[in-house]
């Protein structure tokens, strides 16, 4: 804490001291521009896949739609929009981690993330990296990681960007961003919102999808601030709100429903001298829900978290090639609701982080982690990657690591049932990978990964207490291979460009020596897109195998989504894009989630101002 | 398939030719697949729709999984809570459906679905011809419980009748029926309907969480709960003794009665106690069990184990003379109740 405050004076003498001096320099260092800088510098041995604007922008503004088509992540969701889950790499809901803008935001109460609360609205890129990620992002990132990123722009400019769109079940979007800078400031606002009636026709019989409506609200304020020619400091701030019906399943009623709310908050200090950086956040999150059984009686229970985090990051140059980093944070953490007696948590975590760049040809990074916290003991984490340039088109990549994913609120405190002698699970892996570009037009990577877990909490029932406890009970492998291709093509005025993504995920369950539930032995999703001039025309395509559930499978599906766009008005300053997007286009029946279909086929229409 | 269709027919065919030829035999040979068994209810997970029930002849010869989807080539629902006899008939009460399935109980025939005027169904007693079906409604809403009522000539509900807060089971006596209510550390009170006049008549102060209801030989009714065991005079709808649980139980369930002694479960061990008793046991006739359901006929008990509600579970046969294990048979997700067809 000593240590925390004394940077803090030294910033603000810093900032006085140097405030006449030019800012020009100050906006290119990614310590300014970026919200998450260690996702730029210490993942050489990772694989990092970024989603830019232009594919955000084509999957609606569900995170879960995003990644479902663009990724090798598979997703539990429970009806459209409902609650949505990850399984990265065949790992479990609470063993993927989303980072916004640097910081783990998996819920405090389940460890999970609900994929369908995050909307892709206002984010400028959204990167997956694939493996462990616990030392540097906490805990759950054993799968890997989602990251969402604000980042700030400093030139000169005020963009805005509208868009409304109309689809079916009557489905509404409206959503409009703001973006300005000049060379003191930056700035980002958004608001997003879906209202859909989400009654699809169930194929195959003549029932709609029951009790699915729901609406999402998504505002997002972010503003940078140059202080000096060493010195910026900047504001993130997000909200979600989301009221959502409970659907029904093809044999269970539902009239319930579930409101929930997010706010994020973070205030930065960034601090870039010759040998050293320094950043300190002050970070407020805040997580409720409210279950209604029966949604037209304003009977509810509830839950909410609060996060209070202050993490301070330094990195020293120690040499050219050699740089040295301290991070340390401390959080406090309460929950109240129906099922908890006011549960606190104190965490403290100090992280170092050596980057070596041994040669132009081989770089490399250590790091350790160490966690103290509060209510039970954290094991030492630890990661290790490289890359090495075979050859200029080859580049070998390497990483292994001990991860972590500690106790929710709800393993530890819920009444009646919570274990207060609960562990965290672990894991270790290891990742192979390879990537081949070829003329700048082909990329190909190539990766092979181990995952072993356990330790792993379930809930199983107790016949002592009569109630279910969570216990330290499951142990999981996982192995498999990914393989990613891009590929772009431009003949005169005709752009091609090609995506494609397999996996094959072979999952354990050591104690019953069985597969895991909920993960597709094979995955793929393909992404076409052709522009001319102002016209653009792409195709989705989803293939997921069949996956085993408890006491049964479910088919494996294809789904194809295909869209077209055309941009009115490229001359001025006022540009309208009109879009239209059939989704599933060959009518095909599936499931994610057993007994809960998805929509058949439909439309959206959006038009899409910028000015 | 093609050879059970033929043997149903075949059966069906014979089952015609009998009746048209004995017309004073009024109690004719039940036939079907699943006669002279065990019929298991499975309760399966909670909203995951695979609910299912098995047969499991008393030869042990025969076990047969999923028998509602193999003869009717449909789900058979989500959390099947309980199954009720009348007749020919058996009535699988789906909890999270909001359904009961009527079925044939020898062929395990659909005969039809009872979807409305349900709301969180669980169990189920037959009483002056007419089916009486105890309903939580919203979980968290105390006054909005309810007995249905069915006509079940027409398989539909007729009538509901406001209960205590949370019905569980139901039991028929005459033209009087018994409801327990509460569950999970709520309500303590048995409820008495009259079917003649399907009116709630009473409420009798029992044990919190009354969980089970048996009738002894003298048509006293039995109630266990997780404070104490009491025994009701029903001509008086009077108590006419508490035992108390002592120190030595935690969660005692699933009273059974049969042949002039209870027996009941608690925490991984089986007890018996005479029905003139008025201790409970002190001593357990066998432990090491995890039986999530289990009932007793003729010195057998059948008890069925869930493991963790995730794999299949096991019926354990025990023989109530040696206290031994006789047969140990995997079944399917959440085995939840035992019934004798």
């Amino acid at each position: 804490m000593i240590r925390i405050v004394f940077f803090f004076l030294l910033l603000c003498y810093y900032s006085v001291a140097n405030a006449q001096k030019s800012t020009d320099s100050i906006q290119k260092l990614d310590e300014v521009v970026l919200s998450d800088v260690k996702l730029k510098h210490y993942n050489e041995g990772y694989k990092l896949t970024v989603l830019s604007d232009s594919i955000l922008r084509k999957n609606g503004n569900s995170l879960t739609d995003v990644l479902r088509f663009n990724s090798n992540i598979y997703f539990k969701e429970n009806g459209y929009g409902m609650v949505s889950s990850a399984s990265f790499r065949g790992t479990n809901a609470s063993q993927t981690a989303v980072i916004w803008n640097g910081i783990n935001i998996n819920s405090q109460l389940n460890g999970q993330v609900d994929f369908n609360t995050i909307s892709t609205a206002n984010y400028n890129s959204i990167s997956i990296r694939s493996g462990g990620g616990s030392v540097q992002y906490g805990s759950g990132a054993i799968g890997g990681s989602v990251h969402l990123s604000n980042d700030s722009d400093f030139t000169k400019h005020i963009n805005h960007r509208l868009q409304l769109g109309y689809g079916s079940y009557e489905t509404e979007n409206a959503s409009y961003n703001l973006s300005f800078g000049n060379n003191k400031w930056s700035g980002s606002a958004g608001v997003s919102y879906v209202n859909t009636e989400n009654d699809y026709r169930i194929i195959g019989t003549d029932e709609k999808n029951e009790n699915g409506a729901f609406n999402n609200l998504d505002l997002n304020l972010n503003l940078g601030y140059i202080l000096s020619q060493k010195d910026v400091l900047k504001v993130y701030h997000q909200n979600f709100r989301s009221d959502r019906a409970f659907s029904s399943t093809l044999l269970a009623p539902s009239n319930s429903k579930y409101e929930t709310e997010d706010y994020r908050s973070m205030l930065e200090w960034a601090h870039v001298s010759e040998n050293f950086t320094s950043s300190l956040k002050a970070v407020h999150l805040l997580e409720q829900f409210k279950y209604f059984e029966n949604k037209d009686l304003n009977n509810y229970s509830k839950g909410q978290a609060k996060t209070w985090l202050i993490k301070h990051s330094y990195k020293r140059n120690v040499s050219k090639n050699m740089a040295l980093s301290v991070i340390t944070d401390y959080s406090y953490i309460t929950a109240e609701g129906n099922s908890y007696i006011d549960p606190k948590r104190n965490a403290f975590s100090a992280t170092a982080i050596l980057n070596h760049q041994f040669s132009t040809k081989f770089k490399y990074n250590l790091n350790v982690r160490k966690d103290v916290i509060s209510d039970f003991k954290s094991p030492l984490v630890f990661a290790g990657d490289l890359s090495y340039k075979v050859a200029e088109a080859y580049v070998l990549k390497f990483n292994a690591s001990k991860n972590f994913r500690v106790p929710t609120f709800n393993d530890l405190y819920w009444n009646p049932g919570g274990n207060l002698d609960l562990e965290p699970e672990e894991s270790f892996q290891f990742d192979l990978g390879h990537q081949l570009e070829i003329l700048k037009s082909l990329q190909l990577k190539l990766n092979t990964f181990y995952i072993e877990t356990s330790d792993l909490i379930q809930w199983r029932p107790n016949t002592e207490t009569n109630y279910w406890n969570p216990v330290n009970i499951a142990n999981a492998k996982h192995y498999g291979l990914e393989v990613e291709l891009g590929y772009t093509k431009q003949i005169n005025a005709h752009h091609f460009n090609l995506v494609t993504a397999y996996s094959y995920t072979e999952t354990e369950d050591v104690e019953k020596n069985q597969p895991l539930y909920y993960v597709p032995l094979h995955k793929g999703n393909t992404a076409l897109s052709y522009n001319f001039k102002s016209f653009t025309a792409y195709y989705q395509h989803l293939f997921t195998g069949e996956v085993d559930v408890i006491g049964g499978s479910l088919d494996g599906y294809d789904v194809g989504n295909i869209g077209c766009s055309y941009e009115l008005n490229t001359a001025g300053k006022l540009n309208y894009i009109l879009d239209l997007k059939i989704n599933n286009i060959y009518n095909t029946y599936y499931e994610n989630v057993a007994l809960r279909p998805m929509p058949n086929r439909n439309f959206n229409i959006k038009l899409t101002l910028k000015f | 398939m093609i050879s059970k269709k033929i043997t149903l027919l075949f059966l069906a065919v014979a089952l015609l030719f009998t009746s048209c030829n004995s017309d004073d035999d009024n109690t004719p040979e039940a036939s079907g697949d699943y006669v002279d068994g065990l019929l298991i209810s499975h309760e399966g997970n909670f909203g995951q729709g695979n609910a299912s029930v098995s047969f499991v002849s008393y030869d042990f010869a025969t076990v047969e999984n999923n028998i509602f989807e193999a003869v009717n080539s449909s789900p058979l629902g989500d959390t099947a809570q309980s199954i009720t006899f009348d007749g020919d008939f058996a009535y699988i009460v789906m909890n999270v459906s909001n359904s009961i399935q009527v079925v044939n109980r020898y062929t395990f025939e659909s005969i039809a679905t009872i979807d409305s005027g349900l709301n969180n169904p669980r169990y189920m007693a037959i009483s002056n011809g007419k089916g009486y079906v105890t309903n939580w409604a919203d979980f968290s809403v105390t006054d909005d419980d309810f007995v249905a009522v069915i006509d079940l000539s027409l398989n539909l509900v007729t009538d509901a009748i406001s209960s205590s807060y949370l019905p569980e089971e139901i039991i028929a006596l005459g033209d009087k029926i018994y409801v327990a209510t509460g569950i999970y550390g709520y309500g303590n009170l048995v409820d008495v309907i009259n079917s003649d006049t399907d009116e709630l008549e009473e409420s009798i102060v029992v044990g919190n969480s009354p969980n089970s209801l048996q009738l002894d030989s003298n048509s006293n009714l039995w109630v266990l709960s997780s404070e104490n065991l009491i025994e009701i005079d029903t001509d008086t709808n009077d108590i006419a003794q508490t035992i108390s649980l002592g120190d030595g139980f935690s969660f005692p369930s699933n009273l059974i009665y049969d042949n002039s002694s209870f027996y009941f479960y608690d925490s991984g061990s089986v007890y018996k106690m005479d029905e003139s008793a008025n201790v409970l046991p002190t001593t357990a006739e066998f432990s090491n069990v995890n039986f999530y359901d289990m009932n007793v006929s003729n010195g057998i008990l059948y008890g069925v184990d869930a493991g963790d509600f995730t794999s299949n579970g096991e019926l354990k046969v025990y023989d109530l003379n040696s206290n031994t294990e006789t047969q140990s048979i995997t079944l399917n997700i959440i085995p939840g109740g035992v019934y004798f067809n």
